[in-house]
């Protein structure tokens, strides 16, 4: 049986290799940007048949952002693309990071030593609970509105979804395998960063990438609600004003950033990754 | 060997049960600490009362909404925005993604269509809808359903992608039926990925719904009614007990599902992440 399976995966490997292992990435991207065309005619097809004065045509919004990114006068002194977006993105990616540190050395802390997991249990389960935006509030109310509000606020929404896959990736570990690291006396620092956090780390990514959907969301959300500056800001703004196609350019505006930030989460994630995704293969 | 397990097995079972009440009377002690830290901080004035009420003054003002008639609505409309949001969801995303799944050529289409939109955070179409259909029950659904069906409809397929296909092959030598094998085969052996899908789509949906009612929630909602209470500024404890409302919900939502998944599949290991 045993040698039947493996001779079937040679053949099969054999029969494979000149399909599929060439240039899996290429492939991909080839399907990728062919979708991206075929929904961006189906958009142009629809929103060209239906007329609505909400629903302007993908190709009329893709011509107004540039001016939208990068006019300036008319009360402002800046281009919205350094004085909204710069700001925006950076306060994103401060969040996102910040919540991914405090997340993964709470976690390795909780996750690591169980009597503090016990007293911290209820506490965690319940914070980790409240919706991270009805928290807004209390963070303007105590902070002011200001980029460093919004970056704690972003930290404490992220946090929680990276604090909870370290903790139990951590409590996981086998307990012989720590045993072991105290039996040949290897410092715990170097425990923490080559057994530990190594092997939590595809759990860790796997709360990163939904943290990283958090993020996008306290983003906008912060800067709807506590924000003089921002693509969230611009959002609303030019909603109140009606400016229906600008709305349009700024809702493409983060579109697009969610998916660089995504695309370069995923990037980061594969290469660290990799001896995990090779494992897992066999 | 196998005996050996067995015995070990009753070792650590007789031995988890009295250790379970030093986990409960740990968790106890930390939830003490931090409420009297809680209560402790603003009474000091280390942070002023008027930002940072006292735990007691929290509580109490929940207790007192507790049974105010107007609180209690607003958190059923959440609860209920919420069901019929990922009740709509649920019903596109699971079928959908297990046809997607099914065939080499949808699957790398959908994929890629997924990768592109899901990225999106759905708050950035709350000043569209609002354009398109006003501040009612119909826009937060409408955003709700967005938000979420991604995540359903991404682990479905993934886990329609993982099934074994010996699996299906066998079962096809033995005479069944195409739809036969989906659903002896295929939906069984998914559906830990799409519990996994609903999981995260659950909590994505409260944040949502949570945050809808406060940009746009007229007078609907625990959101509106925290949005209210900071607009009017002089009721502090009353912000605090709305967002310690939603957290509540949040809770029950989370064991609820917990509950259902490790009771349906506690036979099965693989999870999705």
């Amino acid at each position: 049986m045993s040698v039947v399976d493996t001779a079937t995966q040679a053949a099969r490997t054999i029969a494979e290799k000149p399909r599929r292992a060439r240039r899996p990435g290429l492939v991909r991207s080839a399907t990728a940007v062919a979708v991206l065309v075929g929904i961006v005619i189906l958009w142009q097809i629809g929103t060209m048949a239906a007329g609505q004065r909400f629903f302007p045509t993908p190709l009329e919004i893709i011509e107004n952002t540039p001016g939208v990114l990068f006019q300036t006068g008319a009360g402002n002194d800046a281009a919205p693309f350094f004085a909204d977006v710069l700001p925006s993105l950076a306060r994103m990616a401060a969040g996102f990071l910040g919540g991914t540190v405090a997340g993964v050395l709470l976690g390795a802390f909780l996750g690591w030593f169980g009597p503090a997991r016990d007293y911290a249990a209820p506490i965690t389960e319940f914070l980790r609970s409240v919706p991270a935006t009805a928290v807004l509030p209390i963070f303007i109310m105590l902070l002011g509105i200001g980029s460093n509000m919004q970056i704690l606020f972003i930290s404490w929404g992220v946090m929680w979804f990276v604090l909870i896959n370290t903790t139990a990736a951590v409590a996981e570990i086998h307990p012989t395998v720590l045993d072991m690291t105290k039996t040949f006396r290897i410092p715990k620092a170097k425990v923490l960063l080559r057994i530990v956090l190594p092997a939590a780390s595809p759990k860790i990514f796997a709360g990163m990438r939904i943290g990283l959907t958090a993020a996008m969301i306290l983003f906008v959300t912060s800067e709807f609600m506590g924000a003089t500056n921002g693509i969230g800001y611009q959002l609303i703004v030019t909603q109140s004003r009606f400016q229906v196609l600008d709305m349009w350019s700024w809702m493409l505006v983060i579109a697009v950033a969610g998916f660089l930030a995504n695309t370069i989460l995923e990037a980061i994630e594969a290469r660290v990754l990799r001896w995990h995704t090779a494992s897992r293969r066999k | 060997m196998q005996t050996v397990t067995t015995a070990t097995q009753a070792m650590a079972a007789v031995a988890a049960k009295p250790k379970r009440s030093p986990k409960v009377r740990r968790g106890v002690i930390g939830v003490v600490v931090l409420a009297a830290i809680l209560e402790a901080v603003p009474r000091l004035g280390i942070v002023d009362q008027a930002f940072l009420p006292p735990l007691s003054a929290v509580l109490a003002k929940l207790g007192v909404e507790l049974i105010n008639p107007e609180f209690l609505l607003a958190t059923f409309d959440t609860l209920l925005t919420w069901f019929l949001g990922m009740a709509i969801a649920t019903v596109i995303a699971i079928p959908l993604g297990t046809l997607l799944g099914l065939s080499d050529f949808t699957y790398r289409v959908s994929r890629a269509a997924i990768d592109l939109i899901r990225p999106i955070p759905p708050i950035a179409l709350i000043p569209l809808l609002i354009l398109v259909l006003g501040q009612t029950l119909e826009m937060k659904l409408a955003l709700v359903v967005f938000a979420v069906v991604w995540p359903i409809l991404f682990n479905t397929i993934s886990g329609v992608r993982d099934v074994d296909p010996q699996l299906v092959q066998m079962a096809q030598s033995f005479q069944h039926t195409r739809m036969q094998a989906i659903r002896r085969i295929v939906l069984p052996s998914a559906a830990p990925f799409m519990a996994t899908g609903v999981r995260i789509a659950s909590s994505i949906a409260l944040i949502v719904v949570v945050t809808v009612e406060m940009i746009a929630g007229g007078d609907s909602g625990l959101g509106a009614y925290i949005a209210e209470a900071r607009a009017i500024g002089t009721d502090v404890p009353k912000i605090f007990s709305g967002t310690l409302m939603t957290g509540v919900l949040g809770l029950i939502i989370n064991s609820i599902i917990g509950a259902i998944e490790s009771r349906v599949f506690s036979w099965n290991e693989r999870k999705a992440s």
